[in-house]
């Protein structure tokens, strides 16, 4: 035993030729950043305008806000809807926006998107490093890369400030840990570790790790798999296991009088009412699923197909079974489907049609074939004709999707509010706006004192703390008088309906401003309690 | 203010933690490293010539097997030289009688002192010694016949001063403390002596190690005053920027036993950490070179004491962070030693299944169970010694007090379920 590492002993010498090196860094090292560079171009452009502001996207913000301020987990009493990880990744991330935006009219929740732009590098990098550790060839982790971050439904979703894109990251860095080329005991705790984190940032990445334990069987050593398992296995439960520690330590674990329970928000999430059969075209699903092949069919479609023939190979098999056990969960008809859940799965669709591209090039190029010149060519020539067709069909339908999402506003009407509100309303100590999360940030940097004066319209009727907080005496039905401004967006006035306090207030308001029409408007109302 | 206290203490243990998880694992990190732990294939030469120590005391119901396997080794140039006491006449009866059997083999040596100690009676032996590799055995040692010709090759391949060649003890099925005493020496011998060697410094142990003769004269041999003489020897070689090179094969380990009795394992904890203590008081360690060397020879040294004071530190941090009122942040932080130190018993329980499968012991759920509920009894013992040792130390008490030996390892493997569980 030297004091230098010593030679691997159970291995032949092998000459290796050095890699090929351009200006200093690799041909994988360009590659890489030429792809990472184009998607996030393409994802930044236009990033604050398209898509519509989401109400999560606000709600996510919001408690960031409140990370940042010392308040707590959230502006409001956190209920242990998520695991905070996410939000927390984001009040990290919030000096990016804060450096360049400036202005207090400008919408807080597009252009806080900016925080997207690393994760979504960082996560192209990822799918690669995963690519090429899978045994790709370069230009299919290339494809892959193109697939995870220019499909239109990609430019969509991952510009979004959505705890799934946080999550997809650590899910990614897992799954390159686990395929360390030198079965280091380390890399794989480490996989255990980010595994934990991919929950921690959205309870849903628990769905993939399954596949992640796959991948963990394929590349590890016989002499160290015990501990290796053991390390991965331990990692991953220690570090999940700080979520209801802090339940425990707050003894919020279990559902009891008059607090809010982790037990309780995890089974409030397990029975929410159902969205219905994918198949059944009256329900939530079958819309959202239309929704997803808007954006794009041929990553759906595609990767449905590809995953399928890639179980049949083994170095895509754990892949293709992260695909399958995400597909197969989203399929249940008695679950609850967000529209934000296709981006968990975009990963590995892209790597299951890279690698069945790969496999489909090998078999095309390499079966049965004879060293004879003429047919080596006609077999490329196949190759080449097939990619030009794919490309014919693929790209125009891309680019047409990629150019609305760089190029379309329909943020408008909430740009527009928020600079009216800036502009028009100075709030006193104790005015009160009732607002979306869309705008609940801009309301909290206009001055609204604090989260009892920038209500989040839910919380009006489901947190009693804010309805105990209104300076009126009396019963607390009449306590909607207090309020004095409601902006109403097209997600207030859905949801509404459930909310007795708000629908009595919208009843009573005259209309200050109005932006857009018919079912999207947008209206700056006054609460006229006479009238 | 207390808070601030929670939160340093906390993050100190979680760095000691981390620190011990690491270089527990060291062997394990890659496959290749694993494969490098072992010893090389030799190539059917005997280059040097070789004298085993064998100091005896009381040990006359072990000795003779343990002389008989020596003689089976299959290198061809050695002798066995056995130490015994003066005032030791049945082990000096039984050492003689033995040199009669293979008289060209075997010598018999008297340790004349007073006060008797290990370093003293090898010590004794030293200017008599014709090999030019010195060895050192326990009494109730198994040594495997190859393993002179492996160490002979390991000195030559790698131009090594010194071979520490592994140690197991077997007897895991005797009771509660043995098991965790077997996988400690498991852990020590496969993994983090090998980092040590690595890094350049390095405790021996007393048993099984292999020495040139001539470096071993030149630094004046054991120090007679050291309880722990074997460490003492190791941290001189290295301070000279002596190679030292570890090997672990599981066919060619020295298997040993537990001590015989919880108290005698108590014992022998006080005698070692107040060995490393005087080691440390000695400071031949502060002749090495390099800041970074001697801040790994101070870490090195203090390792038992921060084993034995993470052993208590840890509850006491999570129950201040559970009762006290402190910020949500703070009691959260002061269980974060909690994560390696769960992933130390997790990784111990995955090496009880490896030692098990190595050895072909038969190794049962209740031992999984026995290593987990005995783990905070044994770090209470652990601790208890440390503090001993430092008692000891600074009354100025350094007699040697000597563990005792009964073969409860000579049991053939496969009979575990004859013996107390």
């Amino acid at each position: 035993m030297s004091i230098l590492l010593d030679p691997p002993v159970q291995r032949a010498d092998v000459t290796r030729a050095e890699p090929r090196r351009f200006l200093g860094r690799s041909i994988d090292f360009w590659i890489c950043a030429t792809l990472v560079i184009a998607v996030v171009i393409v994802q930044a452009w236009n990033i604050a305008d398209y898509p519509t502001v989401s109400d999560d996207e606000g709600t996510y913000l919001a408690q960031a806000w409140a990370l940042q301020h010392g308040i707590g987990l959230a502006p409001y009493t956190y209920w242990y809807d998520h695991p905070p990880f996410g939000w927390m990744q984001i009040a990290a991330l919030s000096w990016i926006p804060a450096l360049i935006f400036h202005g207090h009219q400008l919408l807080v929740v597009g252009y806080a998107r900016i925080i997207m732009l690393p994760v979504t590098a960082v996560s192209a990098i990822l799918v690669y490093v995963l690519a090429k550790r899978l045994t790709l060839p370069r230009w299919a982790a290339a494809l892959a890369v193109v697939c995870f971050g220019l499909s239109p439904l990609s430019v969509t979703l991952q510009r979004e400030v959505f705890l799934d894109n946080f999550a997809v990251l650590w899910l990614l860095a897992a799954f390159v840990l686990a395929y360390s080329p030198r079965k280091h005991l380390w890399h794989h705790v480490a996989a255990g570790v980010c595994a934990a984190l991919a929950c921690l940032s959205k309870e849903t990445a628990l769905i993939a790790v399954p596949a992640l334990v796959v991948a963990l069987w394929q590349n590890v050593h016989h002499a160290t798999r015990r501990y290796s398992f053991v390390g991965f296995a331990g990692a991953f439960i220690l570090v999940g296991i700080q979520y209801p520690l802090y339940a425990v330590l707050r003894g919020e674990l279990f559902e009891g009088n008059g607090h809010v329970s982790l037990i309780g928000g995890v089974l409030y999430q397990i029975e929410r009412p159902g969205s219905g059969s994918i198949f059944a075209s009256s329900s939530n699903s079958y819309t959202i699923f239309h929704s997803w092949l808007y954006y794009d069919p041929l990553l759906i479609v595609g990767g449905v197909a590809a995953t399928l023939i890639a179980l049949a190979f083994r170095h895509l098999r754990p892949v293709a079974i992260a695909a399958v056990l995400l597909t197969l969960v989203a399929m249940r008809p008695t679950g609850y489907l967000p529209a934000m859940y296709v981006i968990q799965v975009l990963p590995f669709f892209a790597l299951v049609i890279a690698g069945v591209a790969d496999r489909l090039v090998a078999l095309i190029t390499a079966y049965r074939a004879r060293p004879v010149r003429w047919e080596q060519g006609a077999r490329f020539l196949v190759v080449a004709l097939i990619a030009a067709a794919a490309a014919f069909y693929v790209v125009p339908k891309w680019y047409h999707g990629d150019r609305t999402a760089d190029t379309a506003d329909p943020n408008a009407g909430y740009q527009a509010a928020a600079t009216w509100v800036a502009d028009h309303i100075k709030p006193t100590k104790n005015t009160r706006i009732v607002v979306d999360d869309g705008l609940w940030l801009n309301m909290a940097e206009d001055g609204f004192n604090g989260s009892h004066h920038d209500i989040y319209f839910f919380k009006l009727d489901l947190d009693p703390a804010v309805m105990a907080n209104s300076s009126l005496p009396g019963p607390t039905a009449d306590k909607w008088k207090d309020l004095d401004y409601i902006v109403s967006t097209p997600y207030l006035r859905q949801n509404a309906v459930s909310l007795p306090t708000l629908v009595t207030a919208l009843a009573h308001t005259r209309v200050l401003a109005s932006f857009g029409s018919g079912a999207n408007v947008i209206q700056v109302l006054q609460v006229v309690p006479g009238s | 203010m207390l808070a601030a206290a929670v939160l340093v203490v906390s993050l100190v243990l979680f760095s000691i933690a981390a620190a011990t998880l690491w270089w527990m694992m060291h062997a394990w990190r890659t496959p290749e490293m694993l494969a490098s732990t072992k010893f090389d294939e030799p190539d059917g030469t005997c280059g040097h010539s070789f004298s085993l120590l064998l100091p005896a005391r009381h040990e006359q119901g072990v000795l003779e097997h343990t002389v008989q396997r020596m003689l089976e080794s299959t290198h061809d140039d050695y002798e066995i030289i056995i130490i015994t006491g003066h005032d030791d006449p049945e082990t000096t009866q039984l050492a003689e009688k033995l040199a009669e059997l293979a008289p060209d083999k075997v010598r018999v040596v008297t340790d004349t002192h007073e006060v008797k100690s290990k370093a003293k009676a090898l010590n004794t032996a030293l200017p008599l010694c014709r090999g030019d590799i010195i060895g050192v055995f326990d009494a109730e040692d198994i040594v495997h016949p190859e393993l002179l010709v492996h160490v002979d090759y390991a000195f030559r391949s790698e131009q090594a001063d010194v071979v520490q060649g592994g140690v197991q003890l077997i007897n895991f099925h005797s009771s509660w403390y043995s098991l965790r005493n077997c996988l400690e020496y498991f852990f020590w011998f496969r993994s983090r002596l090998h980092l040590q060697a690595q890094k350049g410094f390095i405790t021996l142990g007393g048993n099984t190690v292999f020495i040139k003769t001539d470096l071993l004269r030149q630094i004046g041999g054991w120090d007679p005053n050291c309880l722990a003489e074997d460490c003492d020897l190791g941290v001189r070689v290295s301070s000279q920027g002596g190679k030292v090179v570890v090997a672990y094969d599981t066919q060619m380990v020295t298997r040993e036993e537990t001590p015989a009795s919880l108290l005698s394992l108590f014992k022998q904890r006080t005698r070692w950490n107040q060995g490393f203590l005087q080691v440390y008081r000695k400071a031949d360690w502060k002749q090495l070179p390099t800041v970074r060397q001697r801040m790994l020879a101070r870490f090195t040294l203090a390792t038992p004491f921060f084993a034995a004071m993470s052993g208590l530190a840890v509850p006491i941090g999570i129950g201040i962070g559970v009762f006290v009122d402190v910020p949500i942040v703070i009691a959260m932080v002061s269980w974060l030693p909690v994560v390696p130190a769960f992933l130390v018993l997790a990784f111990e329980v995955a090496a009880l299944r490896d030692f098990g499968k190595q050895y072909n012991l038969n190794v049962r759920f209740i031992h999984y169970v026995k290593l987990v509920i005995g783990t905070p009894f044994y770090q209470v013992t652990l601790m208890a010694a440390a503090l001993r040792a430092v008692w000891r130390e600074t009354t100025g008490r350094k007699d040697w007090e000597l563990t005792r030996h009964v073969g409860a390892h000579l049991v053939a493997p496969a009979h575990t379920s004859a013996t107390t569980v």
